[in-house]
């Protein structure tokens, strides 16, 4: 089990620390590019919801962990602000309104909720514990490619 | 916070039209440049802002903020244009719902 400690708003790298464990992590469960993209883009957003929301921008520490194991990646996130359950806070109602976004407030946890194939929640022992999952093999998940890109992605990500 | 060693961003102003070239990763620790360069773009009143995109690695949702902060700062009649963004980065975008408030094209256009 591969695992790192973040020291938040302390002027660390936690970016750099946590893109060098998700790679590690993907690299173990054989994760193509696009799905190692979405679970550091999810990592990302959960961590950086945690230091500014939970901690409140004080210095604060997370806890990661993960393995690779039978197709799938695992990733905890275990932090000791308050308790926070994020599947309590998916702002999809507010984001599929008319453009443009009333405010951005709320992208980071929809982002985090959606690109992962399963996510967890429980607080134990104090702690929040925020469960990553993807799956290896995840084909035509949600229109992503990796072929660089194709006349009909940009058909589907245009302004309609 | 340090911004990323390989994020780099360069704004050219011409006839209207801001042109912002992105390489690397804009997240929570690049994020304050891309929407200091946005600020310098609308004091000159442009109506449009073009990014060039391409060399973009990585979008958290504090870089899609500074897209939301342009929009925002352009009004409904400027126009946001965001040029060839690879897959991931396009579907970061679209996820949220903010690829139908600009337009997102695969290669620059006249």
């Amino acid at each position: 089990m591969a695992a790192r400690r973040l020291l938040v708003n302390s002027g660390h790298d936690v970016n750099g620390v946590l893109a060098g464990l998700v790679a590690e992590l993907a690299a173990q469960g054989g994760l193509a590019a696009p799905q190692a993209y979405r679970l550091r883009l999810a990592a990302d957003e959960i961590t950086t919801n945690i230091a500014c929301h939970g901690y409140r921008g004080a210095p604060g520490v997370i806890d990661l962990g993960g393995y690779a194991a039978h197709g799938r990646v695992w990733l905890s996130i275990e932090d000791d602000a308050p308790p926070f359950d994020p599947r309590g806070h998916h702002p999809d109602p507010r984001l599929s309104a008319e453009p443009p976004l009333r405010a951005a407030g709320g992208l980071g946890l929809h982002l985090a909720l959606t690109v992962v194939d399963e996510f967890g929640y429980e607080h134990v022992r104090g702690r929040n514990r925020n469960t990553l999952v993807l799956h290896r093999e995840r084909g035509g998940h949600r229109g992503a490619t990796n072929d660089g890109g194709n006349d009909e992605r940009y058909d589907r990500a245009t302004r309609r | 916070m340090s911004v990323p060693p390989d994020f780099q961003a360069k704004l050219d102003v011409d006839d209207g039209t801001a042109t912002v070239w992105l390489s690397g990763e804009l997240d929570s620790r690049s994020a304050a440049v891309l929407d200091e360069l946005v600020t310098r773009a609308v004091e000159q009143r442009v109506r449009r802002i073009v990014l060039l995109a391409g060399e973009l690695t990585y979008l958290s949702s504090a870089g899609l903020r500074c897209l939301v902060f342009a929009h925002q700062k352009l009004g409904r009649t400027g126009d946001i244009v965001l040029v060839g963004a690879r897959p991931e980065v396009a579907e970061t975008i679209r996820l949220t719902g903010f690829d139908r408030a600009i337009v997102m094209q695969s290669r620059a256009e006249p």
